[in-house]
């Protein structure tokens, strides 16, 4: 059992794997139970870094730059302006809601549960994907021949979503 | 190896449900949401390497699906501001609007 | 001579039907009018049932029959409405009109008080209506129909006055006594449509299937089917032993004991049996059963008669006791003999009640014991009553006299025992007849009112029924047997019986003079002494009513209780656990409408999961 374990270990990528993802859980983990909101969103920068990383060992080289750019980067930013522009107290006092979150508590795990035995149950063929040295280059590629209209498509709702964003937001002066 | 990636994005997956549900203050809210895209886009890529037809399709899925987030991030945060400054709260518990 | 008037005798029931209408329609405002409607109405159907009489008694012995309204038809066989008009049912047909135009007359100023009188008179309607319907019908189906409907109205008017406790209680006895007898009669109507050929229920094939015995139908299936017949007679003719609501029914106006519940519905009874007389000779054990019935029905009400104190209660086991001697008089065969004595009955007995009413009305009470001496001030009540009850005691020359005279005639050449039951019970009602008439109209006056004399209005339908009782014997005396002729259209022989007559007026005079020996001034305030067993037997009308009580009221009241125990804790509480669900399901959605994003997320979370289990269950099991 634990020879297993060591052995499980001493490959490289697996205990990679086991950091990140433990990074990956404690961040969220201390993104739900932290008392103040700026300590919440640096957890969350902590889960959005170490899945940048999981998306390295899984050959993603641009997905994690881009990772770290937007959700790490920009976001994390955006949600902390957010944050700034209202009022916060310590979220201190308990909230009265014991039969919400007992059923939340049940369904979450009933759900996680749900989950994990259809991954158990599903049956996945051993094949690998090719790792290409040059991903960012394959991907450039791909979207600007395939998934061109896509893009431009996302482009638009994105100009639209943030032209809208700051319609909504500005302060109605009349 | 898949299972594992599954099983992590599952993991992070219920905590984001789980904060999203419980959570009193939206920004907290949205930020847990945040995460359950996170869960799914890690969900993408694992299988566009381990997955039945591995490709690059499923990275540029992920993209796509990070643009979308980003879009939500940006609105959400508008919509929150907007409404701190007509009711003076960002508690999650009273925008009881749709009741009435 | 044509039947043209047969051919209209439809019209008859429609006048009152039509009052019903407009009465019901117009309620409370008609008040001071509606009794015009009615008494319109009851007096264009008199008239026309006199001339349909006129005409008949000119016309041939043919009966006008009309039935080509298609009520119901399945398969083959179809059920028809119409009507039928043969010298039976027009003599009924005056009878009926006749009492009802006197009674909604004498109504006008009996009930004159009454808030509801509009209602009062549209049941009179209603009534007059059904009963009419009842004597033209052309099947049995159609008679049945008019015969419930006359069950109702009984029902209705009995409970007139339904804020007395007792009333009611008299109303719910009436109906649900005579439906035990519907339901014989129901039941012998399936087994006629049954066995009858080409199932028809009218009473022309009815009358020729059973006269000629041409029918294939087991002896056993005839009794059975009469004996049925005569069940329902029997619950709307009060015979024993369903004649208990029959004196219960007095708790309704006097206008309506004496047109109900004297002359015509409870008359309904032997006017079944007469009708389906065929059916009844077919069958001699059936014949026999109907004879004992009303033999034993006519002196068993009449001894009771002789202890009751409520003076409509006395006349109303005499009505038991008389139609008993109709009953009889079918019974040993004497068809004639027991229409006659329904005609006559109807005059004197309804003049009777009419009578009381006169009374009542002037004393408001109506225990005899606080009566007398009311012949002072009441000359003509007093006069007439007196006509009505020499009449109702069969005493020379009056209608009472030769009908029953022409019962126990026929019963002295038929069955002896009979005859000594029928000359028994003639003894007891001139004897209860005597002191009824004695306590109550002579003597002193023992009430603290002053009686009046009650209005023309009241006094008119007296004198004419008075001069009715008196004179209607003759069209059947043993001199003249019209009648007989008329109704059955043999040849009858004159068969004068001069024992017969002699003994029944010994017989009468004798009940009189005892009667009038024994109760004297004296009795009424010492009766409360002086009472022995038989009297306490007699007053409590052989303790039927407390028999009845303790053998099926109690037991089904018991079963009743425990139904609705069943019913209230285990039904019910069913019934009551589904709406609480139901009510609990919909509190909780309630307060799942919150406006609260994060617990319709959380509904919707729970929801998908339990969706997913059941997947996954059904995949299991």
């Amino acid at each position: 059992m634990l020879e297993n374990f060591i052995d499980f270990l001493s490959n490289g990528e697996n205990l990679l794997f086991i950091i990140f993802s433990m990074l990956v859980i404690v961040g969220a983990v201390f993104l739900i139970n932290l008392q103040r909101v700026v300590h919440m969103v640096i957890a969350l920068a902590t889960t959005f870094i170490s899945l940048a990383g999981l998306y390295v060992m899984l050959d993603a080289e641009f997905l994690a730059f881009v990772q770290v750019l937007i959700y790490a980067g920009a976001m994390t930013i955006l949600m902390i302006f957010g944050i700034m522009m209202t009022k916060h107290e310590k979220q201190n006092e308990e909230p009265k809601r014991a039969l919400h979150n007992v059923l939340l508590l049940v369904g979450s795990i009933g759900f996680f549960i749900i989950l994990y035995l259809a991954i158990q149950d599903a049956v996945f063929p051993i094949q690998e994907f090719t790792s290409n040295e040059e991903n960012t280059k394959m991907i450039g590629i791909e979207l600007f021949t395939w998934h061109v209209i896509p893009f431009e498509l996302v482009s638009v709702l994105l100009t639209v979503a943030f032209i809208g964003a700051i319609i909504v937001a500005k302060r109605e002066e009349d | 190896m898949i299972s594992s990636y599954l099983t992590l994005a599952a993991v992070l997956f219920v905590i984001g449900l789980y904060g999203a549900l419980s959570k009193k203050n939206a920004v907290i809210v949205l930020l847990c949401i945040e995460l359950m895209l996170n869960a799914v886009n890690l969900n993408l890529i694992a299988f566009a390497k381990y997955g039945i037809n591995p490709s690059l399709k499923g990275q540029i899925f992920s993209l796509f699906n990070i643009t979308i987030a980003a879009a939500e991030a940006a609105v959400g945060i508008a919509i929150l501001i907007a409404l701190y400054r007509n009711k003076a709260t960002a508690n999650v518990t009273e925008m009881n609007s749709l009741k009435k | 001579m044509e039947s043209v008037f047969s051919q209209l005798a439809w019209l008859i029931p429609l006048f009152p039907l039509i009052a019903f209408v407009i009465l019901i329609a117009i309620g409370k405002q008609g008040n001071k009018w509606s009794a015009y409607i009615s008494i319109g109405a009851a007096l264009l159907s008199f008239v026309f049932a006199f001339l349909v009489l006129f005409e008949r008694l000119n016309g041939t012995m043919d009966a006008y029959t009309w039935d080509e309204f298609d009520w119901l038809s399945f398969g083959d066989i179809s059920i028809r409405l119409g009507f039928e008009i043969n010298n039976l049912n027009a003599m009924m047909l005056i009878v009926v009109t006749l009492v009802s135009l006197l009674v909604n007359l004498y109504s006008k100023a009996y009930m004159k008080d009454d808030h509801r009188i509009t209602v009062f008179y549209s049941y009179i309607s209603l009534f007059t209506f059904s009963m009419l319907g009842l004597v033209i019908s052309v099947n049995l189906l159609e008679l049945y129909i008019f015969w419930e409907l006359v069950g109702v109205c009984s029902f209705l008017l009995i409970g007139f006055w339904y804020e007395k406790e007792s009333a009611k209680a008299a109303a719910k006895k009436a109906f649900i006594v005579t439906r035990i007898g519907d339901i014989g009669l129901f039941i012998a109507i399936l087994m006629l449509f049954w066995y009858m050929p080409n199932h028809s229920l009218n009473f022309t094939d009815i009358h020729n299937a059973f006269s000629t015995n041409s029918i294939p139908i087991e002896a056993w299936v005839i009794t059975t089917i009469a004996i049925l017949i005569f069940v329902g007679a029997m619950g709307k003719s009060g015979q024993f032993p369903l004649h208990t609501w029959l004196p219960d029914a007095m708790e309704g106006p006097t206008p309506i004991s004496a047109l109900i519940h004297a002359a015509t519905m409870v008359a309904a009874g032997v006017y079944l049996v007469a009708r389906t007389y065929d059916i009844f000779l077919a069958s001699p054990i059936a014949m026999e059963v109907v004879a004992y019935v009303g033999g034993f029905t006519a002196i068993f009400a009449a001894t009771i008669a002789i202890a009751q104190n409520d003076f409509k209660r006395i006349l109303a086991y005499s009505t038991v006791s008389q139609l008993g001697y109709m009953i009889m008089a079918l019974g040993i065969g004497a068809y004639t003999a027991g229409v006659f004595h329904l005609f006559t009955h109807a005059f004197f007995k309804a003049l009777l009640f009419l009578g009381a009413g006169s009374v009542l009305h002037a004393l408001h009470k109506q225990d005899i014991r606080e009566m007398g001496g009311i012949w002072k001030s009441m000359k003509v009540t007093t006069i007439t009553f007196a006509i009505g009850a020499l009449a109702l005691s069969g005493i020379f020359p009056f209608s009472g006299f030769w009908s029953k005279d022409a019962i126990l005639t026929e019963a002295y050449h038929d069955n002896l025992i009979l005859f000594i039951v029928g000359i028994t019970a003639a003894f007891f009602t001139a004897f209860y007849m005597t002191r009824l008439f004695k306590i109550a109209f002579l003597g002193s006056n023992r009430s603290s009112d002053k009686p009046k004399e009650s209005s023309i209005v009241m006094t008119l339908p007296l004198i004419v029924l008075c001069i009715l009782a008196v004179i209607a014997g003759f069209v059947f005396t043993p001199f003249n047997p019209w009648l007989g002729e008329w109704l059955t259209g043999n040849v009858v022989e004159e068969h004068t019986n001069w024992i017969v007559m002699i003994l029944s007026t010994v017989v009468a005079v004798a009940g009189i003079v005892l009667g009038w020996i024994v109760f004297g001034e004296k009795s009424v305030s010492q009766s409360a002494k002086s009472r022995n067993w038989a009297y306490n037997v007699l007053a409590n009308r052989y303790y039927v009513d407390e028999i009845y009580e303790w053998t099926i009221v109690r037991p089904l009241r018991i079963l009743g209780l425990v139904l609705n125990t069943i019913d209230r804790f285990i039904v019910d509480g069913l019934v009551k656990l589904t709406a609480n669900i139901v009510l609990a399901t919909g509190r909780a959605s309630t307060r799942m409408q919150n406006g609260q994003v994060q617990t319709y997320g959380l509904v919707t979370l729970i929801g998908f999961i339990i969706i997913i289990a059941a997947m996954l269950g059904r995949r299991y099991f």
